[in-house]
């Protein structure tokens, strides 16, 4: 049985709409996450040494975790390491502008916080930087996304969003878990 | 081929460019224009300069104010791993090393770097860099040790660098895989797989040979039982604390009891040691 041209135009059309279809869903997605979501790429680039992280004022170990800073800001500061996050659990309030500030000495990371727009890759030497609402509150897990390494798949923190109420800063402005 | 045909699928050459085309300018219009507009308002950026960024054109600027932190530091540890700590670790004066360990170290940890007392760690065979970021801390007190500081007091970095280098010189205790060292199937998990419920990365994940993680995690094997086994519970209790970003403290206050003397006693089963020369 012979095709004819027009057969084969036919189905080369076909399959065009077919490609346009998936190339609109891929712009959709892309919209909807974008403006709907809020998630967008990072804005902020800082860098810092990653061999005396540990050595540095910001990322002192404990000045880790959140604060509300002098003018009023609520920052939240981890370093994220092979194969933990330090602090291993931060609290949030919900429904206020949190900054998320992460960095590590090592290797390249990554994270997200589920149900939320928060998702970011950490890179050795530089700050990664996400402002963000949490809007629901309770434990919400922060894995790894970024293969680290052999522990990888062991590397999760827990971020406790918790109502306005219940968000008690000490004299300092810190808030910790338990 | 007939005439036909051909006149048949030529206007999709000028649609399909056209089409190719259009989804391109759909594409920058998204990207570099209704994006970065919309998504600067919430940032308090305005259109112009959030084209800008979205292009490049301002990189490295940042949208909203930065946070300050006034924050000292106050570092658990004073050691970096600078190019030329590294360089020293590497390139070491031997003699000074061999010296300096027969006649400061040899006493407590052997002159083959195995100690005859168990509550002295092994020597021989340890990570160079494990070594000289103890000694190191031990000089500035970020690890507490009476003995310790007092014996290490007069050192300077390339005297605790060649030191370093020597002991690590000898070959590590190597795992036997045949050779059955628990029968403990959940701590065998442990060093190999980890448990993710809770957190504990496996211990081979950093301590296993050429596992990756900090550079400063030392050779676990064929190490003193006692001295594994006061380690982590000084790491659960709070009382050794020069472990950068609470890694291992923060693994340790996860440990039941039981599993401190079991991976205490597993790693002090592995290996044997061995002079290269």
């Amino acid at each position: 049985m012979a095709v004819s041209e027009s057969d084969i135009l036919r189905s080369e059309v076909r399959w065009a709409m077919i490609v346009g279809v998936a190339v609109a869903v891929i712009f959709a997605a892309v919209i909807y996450t974008g403006i709907e979501l809020h998630v967008n790429p990072p804005s902020n680039i800082e860098t810092i040494d990653p061999k005396a992280l540990h050595l540095s004022n910001e990322f002192t170990e404990s000045n880790l975790g959140t604060r509300v800073e002098p003018e009023g800001r609520i920052t939240t500061r981890i370093v994220a390491t092979q194969f933990a996050f330090d602090p291993p659990c931060v609290v949030v309030p919900a429904n206020e502008p949190v900054t998320l500030r992460l960095t590590t000495p090592d290797v390249i990371h990554g994270i997200l916080v589920t149900g939320t727009n928060v998702n970011t890759m950490i890179v050795p030497g530089y700050v990664a930087q996400v402002h963000t609402v949490f809007t629901k509150t309770g434990d919400l897990l922060m894995p790894c996304h970024e293969y680290c390494g052999l522990g990888h798949s062991q590397m999760w923190a827990t971020v406790r969003v918790v109502p306005r109420e219940s968000f008690r800063p000490d004299a300092e402005g810190r808030v910790a878990c338990d | 081929m007939s005439v036909e045909s051909e006149a048949e699928d030529r206007p999709w050459q000028v649609r399909a460019s056209v089409i190719v085309v259009a989804i391109v300018v759909v594409a920058a219009l998204l990207g570099f224009v209704v994006l970065p507009v919309v998504q600067g308002r919430s940032a308090g950026v305005d259109a112009f300069s959030a084209i800008c960024r979205a292009l490049g054109l301002q990189a490295g600027s940042p949208a909203v104010r930065q946070p300050v932190s006034a924050t000292r530091a106050e570092p658990v540890s004073l050691v970096a791993w600078t190019e030329e700590v590294i360089a020293r670790l590497h390139n070491p004066n031997e003699e000074n090393g061999s010296d300096l360990a027969a006649n400061i170290c040899a006493s407590c940890h052997g002159a083959d770097g195995v100690s005859p007392d168990p509550a002295f760690p092994h020597m021989a065979g340890q990570s160079a860099f494990a070594i000289y970021k103890q000694l190191h801390d031990f000089k500035n007190g970020a690890r507490g040790n009476e003995i310790m500081a007092s014996v290490v007091e007069q050192l300077d970095d390339e005297q605790m660098a060649d030191i370093a280098a020597h002991f690590a010189y000898f070959t590590k205790g190597a795992l036997d895989p045949t050779t059955p060292v628990t029968n403990d199937p959940a701590i065998v998990r442990l060093v190999e797989r980890g448990i993710t419920a809770r957190g504990l990365p496996a211990c081979a994940s950093c301590h296993g040979a050429h596992a990756g993680g900090p550079i400063e995690t030392p050779t676990l094997a064929g190490q003193r039982h006692e001295y594994l086994a006061a380690q982590l519970r000084a790491f659960a209790k709070g009382e050794r604390r020069n472990d950068i970003y609470h890694r291992m403290r923060d693994i340790a206050t996860k440990l039941t009891d039981s599993e401190i003397e079991e991976l205490a006693a597993y790693y002090a089963g592995i290996g044997l040691y061995q002079r290269i020369k």
